[in-house]
């Protein structure tokens, strides 16, 4: 399965960025939002499993798990649309069931949870207004609206014959029109192109830049590791894992990389490396390509490319795979189908 | 928050064309239609005729008497034959078999008195009683005019004096149908219409808002609302008053159109149908939320509220007046919001009630609203919270 990501050259994203400086700046101050022990079942069914997390102000968090998992129940229970078997919620270190409290927070739900006999300025308007904007602020916030999604020329036009991409930017737009400080976001990247994928995360990333503070569920694991600073695993109920990316790999399937080598011609019989680089022969007779694992590349790729000239092959071309989050997310919550 | 409910649901029926339609036009239509069918075409003023033909089996002077007297009663409209030759029996009984005329009366000797056979259609039950009546009292003034004309000469009143008129000169005005109502006004028929077709399209239109509830619930639009600082009683209540104010203008429509082509009084009735009307709508915005927070799905609502408004509409009067019911069904229709409704439009239009007569009316409609609204509410908890 080739589901791996060329590393050869170890991207600096823009996430690591936003982590480096959240953790020197707001790691005194509380939590945005706060998870203690938070239980849910549906009758025999344990949705939710004391589950405990926290972010903390203008951190990114993406929240993972297979099909029913308890993702969108997590959301759910957030919002205050699920009530909560036990545990307990805080948003800026005060309870969220406190007067106001949920103000703090934005849904972005799954579907397109729009109007689409509405205009998108008609749309913007009426959820600004049911987020408690005055008439004034609520239509200076459409305006902002309109800009940051790119749709000011079709800010009269019906949504319902809107693209796809365009209904989820209107549908983003309508869960941040009170500037929330926590944006919770349930698959927002849902069928929709390439194009509109990379709109959305730009208009995410102007969000984060002003400080607000999200936590999205997806299936998408790239968008995930690109867009988050922390990932979080949910399975069974239960937060399974918890850290960025290099910690969860470091964690789960270890940090060694996958090497795959061709060679000049196909190979006459296995070839015998070094013992540290593999104690077994490596390659199949009658191929041209050698594949095998190595802990670390600065010290053994130079090593293993020479042991490989000295079996009398030349090198032709060399590909070193990193562990990627599709494994680390297989690793630890299995291949079974989760048909919910 | 109630405000912008209501503004959000006016602008959806704004971009909508065909539900502005169905809201406005079709109920028009639909009136128009029964109103044409039923009051005997557009501005007709009268008390509709019973068709029928008579066969004079006795051929005496009573009988011939008797006969003339029917053919000129107002009430009834005689039918001739085509061959100008005198009906038979058998005839009569075909063409009344065949719907062709309402009724058939068959003047016989009864020893040296007339009798008359009324053949009838037990269909049409309001007619058979109505001819029954106009027909004894003929009897009665033809025998009169038969044997006893001395008596009257004998006692005859002198020009100008006060007392009992002379057969003979009351006799032009014995069977004039007397209508104590009706005098003066539209067909009975159109302003009863009127109201029957608004109040079924206004339960429809009820129904519909109310399934404008259950596609936000199904497209989670709904969740979405309710994770802002609207609460349900704000949603609940913005769409009861969003749809009310729709369903007064719908009746408001409606009967301005009857006053401009089938002359019902509106403007001088204003008071008591702006009353009735406002709290006809109240509740059946209620009626409809209640349907939709009961359903599952939009498709669930639909197959339900077609079925129970069509029904409500046929026992409740909408359809036809529960006067041509039997009591017994009289009464179930009291069950049902039509009956009340209509029942108040027509003490205003027809019976020219005051207000204050309106009150049985107005407070079932009320009360049964203000029930039919708590209970969507309750029914609505589920959708808060799992």
């Amino acid at each position: 399965m080739e589901t791996c990501f060329v590393v050869c050259i170890h991207q600096v994203t823009q996430a690591q960025h936003f982590t480096d400086e959240i953790l020197t700046s707001a790691v005194s101050e509380p939590p945005v939002l706060e998870l203690r022990d938070v239980e849910k079942s549906f009758g025999s069914l344990h949705a939710l499993n004391r589950v405990s997390f926290s972010l903390r102000g203008g951190e990114a968090i993406a929240l993972l798990g297979p099909n029913g998992a308890g993702k969108t129940t997590l959301i759910r229970c957030i919002c205050g649309l699920t009530r909560l078997d036990r545990g307990t919620m805080y948003v800026l270190g005060n309870p969220i069931e406190g007067d106001g409290m949920r103000r703090t927070l934005g849904l972005v739900p799954q579907e397109i949870a729009l109007y689409g006999d509405l205009s998108t300025k008609e749309n913007l308007y009426a959820f600004a207004r049911f987020n408690g904007l005055s008439r004034r602020a609520a239509r200076e916030r459409v305006r902002w609206a309109l800009k940051w999604t790119g749709l000011e020329q079709r800010a009269s036009d019906l949504v319902g014959y809107f693209s796809g991409g365009m209904k989820r930017r209107v549908n983003l737009a309508c869960g941040v029109m009170h500037s929330p400080q926590v944006l919770l976001l349930d698959e927002p990247t849902v069928g929709v192109d390439p194009q509109s994928r990379e709109r959305i995360f730009e208009m995410l990333a102007e969000l984060r830049k002003e400080g607000t503070t999200i936590l999205l569920t997806t299936h998408q694991l790239d968008e995930a590791e690109k867009q988050s600073d922390r990932i979080l695993i949910l399975d069974h109920g239960r937060i399974i894992a918890d850290g960025s990316k290099s910690q969860l790999v470091e964690q789960s399937v270890g940090a060694s990389r996958l090497v795959r080598i061709r060679v000049d011609r196909p190979l006459t019989g296995p070839l015998r490396l070094r013992n540290h680089l593999s104690e077994t022969p490596v390659g199949r007779v009658g191929t041209d390509i050698v594949t095998t694992r190595i802990d670390d590349v600065s010290q053994h790729l130079s090593e293993l490319l020479h042991s490989v000239r000295q079996n009398g092959y030349d090198v032709s071309d060399v590909e070193v795979h990193a562990p990627s989050l599709q494994h680390v997310f297989l690793h630890l919550t299995g291949n079974e189908l989760r048909d919910d | 928050m109630i405000w912008t409910v209501w503004q959000v649901n006016l602008r959806r029926l704004l971009h909508n064309p065909m539900e502005l339609l169905l809201t406005f036009i079709v109920p028009i239509t639909f009136f128009s239609i029964f109103a044409i069918i039923f009051g005997g075409g557009v501005g007709i003023g009268s008390t509709p005729k019973i068709k029928v033909i008579a066969v004079d089996q006795w051929e005496s002077d009573l009988s011939k008497a008797l006969v003339d007297d029917l053919v000129e009663n107002p009430g009834l409209r005689f039918m001739r034959s085509p061959s100008e030759s005198k009906y038979t029996t058998d005839e009569a009984k075909e063409l009344v078999r065949r719907g062709s005329v309402g009724m058939a009366l068959l003047v016989q000797k009864d020893g040296d008195r007339v009798a008359v056979e009324l053949l009838t259609d037990s269909s049409d039950q309001v007619a058979a009683q109505v001819v029954t009546a106009i027909v004894t009292q003929a009897i009665v003034e033809a025998e009169i005019k038969q044997h006893q004309p001395i008596r009257f000469a004998a006692t005859e009143i002198p020009a100008g004096a006060a007392g009992p008129q002379p057969v003979s000169s009351a006799r032009d005005e014995s069977v004039r149908v007397v209508d104590v109502i009706g005098e003066g006004k539209s067909n009975p028929v159109v302003s009863m219409y009127a109201a029957g077709i608004a109040v079924m399209f206004l339960l429809f239109g009820a129904t519909g808002g109310g399934g404008a509830l259950l596609e936000e619930r199904e497209n989670q639009t709904l969740e979405r609302l309710l994770s802002t600082q609207l609460s349900m009683d704000q949603l609940l209540l913005g769409k009861w008053f969003y749809m009310t104010a729709i369903g007064t203008l719908q009746m408001l429509i409606m009967f301005a159109w009857a006053q401009l082509v089938f002359g019902v009084d509106l403007i001088g009735h204003l008071d008591g149908f702006l009353i009735m009307t406002l709290v006809t709508a109240l509740a059946a915005s209620a009626f409809g939320l209640l349907l939709a927070t009961a359903c599952r799905t939009r498709g669930q609502l639909s197959g339900i509220s077609v079925v129970l408004v069509l029904t409500m509409s046929a026992l409740g009067g909408s359809m036809v007046p529960r006067y041509v019911m039997s009591e017994s069904l009289q009464q179930y229709g009291l069950c049902t919001f039509n009956a009340w409704a209509l029942d108040g439009f027509d003490k205003v239009f027809w019976r020219e009630l005051p207000v204050e007569a309106l009150a049985p009316q107005l407070a079932v409609l009320l009360i049964s609203g203000i029930v039919m609204l708590l209970a969507a509410r309750l029914l609505a908890i589920r959708w808060e919270m799992d």
